[in-house]
């Protein structure tokens, strides 16, 4: 799945916790310097923000609409 | 890998989750015990006492207790002390119920007083810390601005209810039907409901498979209840009855939207076995659209308010039928979970936790959530038939109840067995 923000997308919205948080953690990995990758969700995912913030990385949240956060996080 | 080492303590909400529902079971009791005489009208004593044991007992426990759990995970925001808190709040409220409720049933101003001093001192404190721990945080997401939202809610309810009790002790004149209709409005509207739907922006799609709520919809239901409510209030203080009935049929029409909206996304949702938990949201939701329904009705035409049960089978609706289902289908997947991310904590990487439905089966839950709802069924029907069904249905919510309680119960032996056994492995070389 890619996206106009970045070609690295976890569409996590229909996933079962703790999924979202191990395929984001998965695709992180994957990921070169300066690359970013795109989280959707039905929800803010707290505790992986703490997580991204203690490991370094941005990331920049927004709601849309039809109710799906998109989390862009940065490698 | 998962970062839950900031999680409570488990002991901080599980003695909220634990001792709910025993107030049910007590409250179930107490109408058994009363008999037929108890429903004759909403202000009988024992229906203040059995009303006050369902919302302070059980669901404002469960509330605070999942509060206390959840705000890392929903607002990314901290309580200090979480089990310090745990460990105030909630003898704080166990003896606040028992005190309005033996207030109520012995016509004792001292008790009422008391239990006004005590619930109002442990709410205070409650807000206190929440707030201490929610300043500065963004409005983020919808969940974030409805927690903060009901927060003012609880604060309402609670303002009301201590001037409530200090007044019936003291005897002083008020208008006391038009305060306890807005006491009870920013209980269930803008406290319970406001945090109910606050939650279920988060939870329902995560745990249900849903789409998520629209994010109109999301930031919209609690600023139109809020503002519905301060009308309301306006009204009480005005004296102006048209603008309480407008603000009663705002809170009524604004909550059934609410259950439509989540009723037509669980139409949706992508899991395709139906748990105890969604069966239980399914009543709910659908309990709270009929009680909405008589609450709408009675606010365009106030005379169905005086027919015989209305008012009684609209708290029975909302209470038994919504707030209790709602709750008792979040606790059925909070204990779980809770109780596996403790064990993978304690495991630490090396030893797996058991799967979830191992610490709490499902047939378990599905058998009692059968017995509540038989329960509901007796409880709105001796409306009806006063003399034959009241202690019935008294006996069988309480055994409903007290079901509940065994289930959890049942969780937590697990949980330990569990953990003692991780504990014997991780020691073993």
């Amino acid at each position: 799945m890619s996206h106009a923000k970045t070609p690295h997308v976890v569409d996590a919205r229909y996933m079962e916790p703790p999924g979202p948080f191990v395929a984001t953690m998965e695709m992180l990995d994957t990921l070169k310097e300066g690359e970013k990758m795109l989280l959707l969700l039905f929800r803010e995912p707290h505790p992986l923000y703490k997580v991204l913030r203690q490991n370094g990385h941005d990331y920049e949240t927004e709601l849309l609409p039809d109710g799906t956060f998109e989390i862009l996080i940065s490698r | 890998m998962l970062a839950f080492e900031n999680a409570p303590p488990f002991a901080a909400p599980l003695r909220f989750f634990l001792s709910a529902p025993l107030f049910a079971v007590l409250a179930g009791l107490l109408v058994a015990f009363e008999g037929p005489d108890i429903f004759a009208s909403r202000w009988t004593p024992g229906a203040l006492a059995a009303t006050h044991l369902i919302t302070i007992g059980f669901m404002l426990q469960v509330m605070l207790g999942a509060l206390i759990q959840i705000l890392p995970v929903v607002a990314g925001a901290s309580l200090k002390n979480p089990l310090t808190v745990a460990r105030i709040v909630h003898p704080g409220l166990s003896a606040g119920a028992l005190l309005l409720a033996a207030g109520f049933m012995a016509g004792m101003p001292v008790l009422l007083a008391s239990a006004a001093f005590v619930l109002g001192l442990t709410a205070l404190f409650f807000l206190a810390v929440t707030a201490r721990a929610l300043i500065g945080v963004a409005n983020t997401s919808p969940t974030i601005r409805g927690i903060k939202l009901a927060l003012f809610g609880l604060a309402g309810v609670v303002g009301l209810g201590v001037f409530l009790a200090l007044a019936l002790a003291g005897g002083w004149s008020i208008p006391l039907m038009a305060l306890a209709d807005l006491h009870a409005g920013w209980g269930l509207g803008g406290w319970a409901g406001v945090l109910l739907a606050a939650m279920a922006y988060t939870v329902v799609p995560m745990f249900q498979l849903t789409p998520g709520y629209p994010a109109r919809a999301g930031w919209g239901f609690p600023n139109f209840m809020l503002v519905m409510l301060v009308l309301w209030s306006v009204a009480v203080f005005a004296d102006w009855p048209w603008l309480a009935r407008l603000g009663q049929l705002g809170c009524a029409l604004a909550g059934i939207a609410f259950a439509g909206l989540t009723l037509r996304l669980q139409g949706k949702r992508r899991r395709a076995r139906p748990d105890a938990t969604y069966r239980y949201w399914q009543l709910g939701l659908i309990a709270t659209i009929l009680a909405l329904i008589l609450l709408a009705t009675a606010a365009v035409w106030p005379a169905a308010a005086d027919l015989d049960g209305w008012t009684l089978i609209f708290g029975a609706l909302l209470m038994a039928g919504g707030f209790l289902p709602f709750i008792t289908g979040m606790l059925y997947k909070i204990v779980p979970f809770l109780s596996w991310m403790h064990l993978q904590n304690a495991g630490q990487a090396k030893v797996p936790a058991p799967a979830m439905n191992k610490i709490l089966p499902e047939i378990g839950m599905h058998r009692q959530l059968l017995a509540y709802t038989a329960a509901l069924a007796l409880l709105l029907a001796a409306q009806f038939f006063p003399a034959l069904l009241t202690r019935p249905a008294g006996l069988a919510f309480a055994a409903a109840n007290a079901w509940l309680w065994w289930n959890l119960l049942g969780a937590i032996r697990r949980y330990h067995h569990h953990r003692a056994d991780i504990e014997a492995r991780l020691t073993t070389p």
